[in-house]
């Protein structure tokens, strides 16, 4: 049988979640012998030719070229996976949807007017079809595992659609927000880490992105009783998923 | 008549992290323009960590870059707590060494085995070809280990979540690390052998003397403290050597380049294992010092090729310090050291597995970021990376246009530039 043909592309993005696919470590090697590695220039020197059966894409689309380069892409590929928070909330770098971008690249760079970037830094899924979106900044190794696997069986990833929570209670973690009042976002972020930060007593700080149907709102309301304001509670979401965490909070108000 | 002209355009580098390629234009046998070209987004990281409480500041820096998220939450971390004067107890410091041995290890055995060592054995990629598939599961080996122990102390190896002010969320037991030390010790036992396998790769003869710069420390193998020293021996506060280097910002890159002031021009420099080596070769462990020596090899290595060779010593030095620090670890009483936050302004630089990387914040007395810069290895290493690449053409500008581009693409990935980290560089205020 052919072996399906992949590609590996960036945005604007940090390399992390492309560190992840060679973190794969042993399971490097098999990947490498299931599939064909067609492109992937973090790794290897090759250049783009053909269609793709699979397109794993990192990064957010924050300068005009990029725009282009995700449709190409796009077109490539038979389909087309979103790998972490920069491709599926825009990233860190989202924070500058809420600022302007000219006094932002003006505390940046002595020219400014040399510096090409949009105003915005947007997920994959504004421009092109998605077919399936990996969380987490960085994604892990293991739902890139499962999710190559499903891939080459031809079903569907599974996915968690429930909270943080969910993976304390499971691994006994001690609630941090209830037994010690820690404004920890947890109960509307999406599982996949298995509580990694409660596990290492730090409250969770939102790195996959909301869960559906998160109760953005509702959380933000109890953390002003607890004492927060509201810069501070807005400075909570205002992270690599800034984009998504606004979104889900405007949903859950109405 | 025809105008005797070469261009070398690679407009996308493989096997380096982040964006960027080479534009070389050669007339009549001599090398006119030598560009490195970043075309890495930039993403404003010094702009909107303004206003943000300065808790943010390792979890937001450690997103420049992937592959050496914690070189950039020690420089933060150190230096705001420079502004709040807080000093950690010596198993909070031990730990953080031992954190950035981790780093040390990972991304050096990235380099090493995937991305740049292809290079001297002629492949495209480090699975290209079967009959160094041995090579490729050498370098995985350590690289996992280096990640295994990331994850012991941080939680995870891209990104770790447990580095705070003050020290750390939670800190490892000595059981969890000792758990570790068996993997350790072998791999260090074979990490001594890579060092003579590195120096007998096969390096083009060139040999220069350039200024190299990194930390210097009386007592150990630069990491996390010390002062900045250069070649020609002069050394500086990490303060003071923020004003004996300029930055400035050049149009075909969108990351800035860096010089060291000298009688009124700017002059590259090299930071990076190299220049770590070179300098505090004498703070190493005997029995790397003679691995090195048996290797054929004397130190200062003139050669910037050889770059390699020395990330392969400091591949053995990160295992073999890593079990000292596991061996001596005593579990703190407190994971870290409570403060108050108070205004003021700091610079601190670590050594980043590609070389110093430094760090300014100025704190208002709210606790919040005013401002802030970052000169990471990479964009310090840019101007020195086309002196590289133009002494290289002086010579050889005759040879066909496509052995010129391979060889540029080699010398360029010698330096293992980190582009998604070079982009994030403000002016010096
Ligand atoms: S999601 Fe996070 S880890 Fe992945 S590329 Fe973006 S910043 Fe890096
Ligand atoms: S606990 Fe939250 S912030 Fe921490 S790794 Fe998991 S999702 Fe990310």
């Amino acid at each position: 049988m052919k072996k399906p043909r992949l590609g590996i592309f960036k945005l604007t993005s940090c390399d992390g979640c492309q560190l992840t696919v060679l973190n794969l470590e042993d399971d490097l090697v098999r990947l490498v012998d299931l599939f064909e590695m067609a492109y992937f220039p973090e790794a290897m020197d090759k250049p783009l030719r053909g269609t793709l059966d699979l397109a794993l894409v990192e990064g957010s689309v924050s300068v005009p070229r990029q725009r282009n380069t995700i449709v190409e892409i796009r077109e490539r590929s038979r389909h087309l996976i979103a790998m972490g928070s920069c491709a599926t909330s825009g990233g860190l770098q989202a924070l500058r949807n809420w600022a302007n971008l000219a006094s932002y690249k003006a505390s940046t760079y002595p020219s400014p007017q040399a510096v090409q970037a949009l105003s915005t830094s947007t997920p994959i899924s504004e421009h092109v079809h998605v077919d399936y979106e990996l969380y987490g900044c960085p994604i892990t190794t293991q739902a890139l595992s499962e999710t190559l696997v499903a891939f080459l069986l031809g079903r569907r990833p599974m996915l968690r659609g429930y909270s943080v929570c969910m993976e304390c209670k499971r691994h006994g973690i001690p609630c941090l927000l209830v037994s010690q009042g820690q404004p920890c976002l947890g109960p509307v972020t999406r599982a996949g880490c298995e509580a990694l930060c409660p596990s290492l007593e730090r409250p969770c700080y939102g790195c996959f992105g909301p869960k559906e149907d998160a109760n953005v709102d509702g959380l933000l309301a109890w953390f002003e009783k607890m004492g927060l304001n509201a810069r501070e509670c807005q400075a909570l979401l205002d992270k690599m998923n800034t984009y998504t965490f606004r979104k889900a909070r405007l949903e859950s108000r109405s | 008549m025809k105008a005797d002209r070469k261009i070398i355009h690679v407009p996308s580098l493989a096997r380096v992290e982040g964006e960027g390629g080479i534009f070389i234009e050669i007339r009549h046998g001599a090398p006119t323009q030598v560009h490195v070209t970043i075309h890495e987004a930039p993403r404003f990281f010094e702009a909107f960590l303004i206003g943000r409480p300065h808790e943010d500041v390792p979890d937001f820096t450690a997103r420049i870059c992937g592959i050496c998220p914690v070189a950039y939450q020690m420089s933060s971390v150190h230096a705001l707590e420079k502004i709040f004067g807080i000093q950690v107890e010596k198993p909070l410091r031990d730990l953080r060494r031992l954190l950035y041995c981790a780093e040390w290890i990972e991304s050096h055995a990235l380099h090493m085995y995937l991305l740049n060592g292809p290079d001297f054995y002629g492949l495209n990629s480090a699975w290209e070809s079967k009959n160094e598939q041995s090579i490729l599961a050498r370098g995985v080996r350590f690289k996992k280990l280096g990640n295994e122990l990331l994850a012991v102390l941080g939680g995870r190896s891209v990104h770790p979540v447990s580095v705070r002010v003050g020290g750390f969320t939670r800190t490892p037991s000595k059981k969890a690390l000792l758990s570790l030390a068996p993997k350790l010790e072998t791999a260090y036992e074979e990490s001594l052998k890579e060092i003579s396998w590195a120096a007998s790769l096969p390096f083009p003869e060139t040999a220069w003397d350039t200024v190299w710069v990194s930390l210097v420390h009386d007592e150990e193998y630069p990491m996390n403290e010390g002062t900045m020293g250069f070649s020609t021996g002069e050394t500086f506060s990490m303060d003071a050597f923020l004003e004996t280097v300029i930055e400035f910002q050049v149009s075909h890159s969108t990351a800035l380049h860096a010089g060291r002031i000298r009688d009124g021009s700017q002059t590259p420099y090299m930071v990076g294992p190299l220049s770590r080596l070179n300098l505090n070769h004498a703070k190493l462990p005997t029995a790397i010092q003679s691995a090195l020596k048996d290797a054929g090899i004397s130190v200062p290595i003139r050669n910037t090729r050889m770059a390699i060779v020395a990330r392969a010593v400091e591949l053995a030095y990160a295992f073999y310090e890593a079990l000292r620090i596991i061996a001596d670890y005593e579990e703190p009483d407190r994971a870290f050291v409570p403060y108050e936050p108070v205004e003021g302004e700091a610079v601190w630089i670590t050594e980043a597995p590609r070389g110093s990387l430094m760090h300014r914040y100025r704190v208002g007395s709210t606790g919040r970021i005013e401002s802030c810069t970052i000169i990471p290895p990479t964009s310090q290493n840019l101007a020195h990376m086309e002196m590289d690449l133009r002494l290289f053409l002086e010579s050889f500008a005759s040879e066909p246009t496509d052995v010129l581009r391979r060889e540029a693409e080699k010398i360029i990935r010698c330096y293992d530039p980190c582009i998604s980290c070079a982009v994030h560089v403000i002016s010096l205020i």
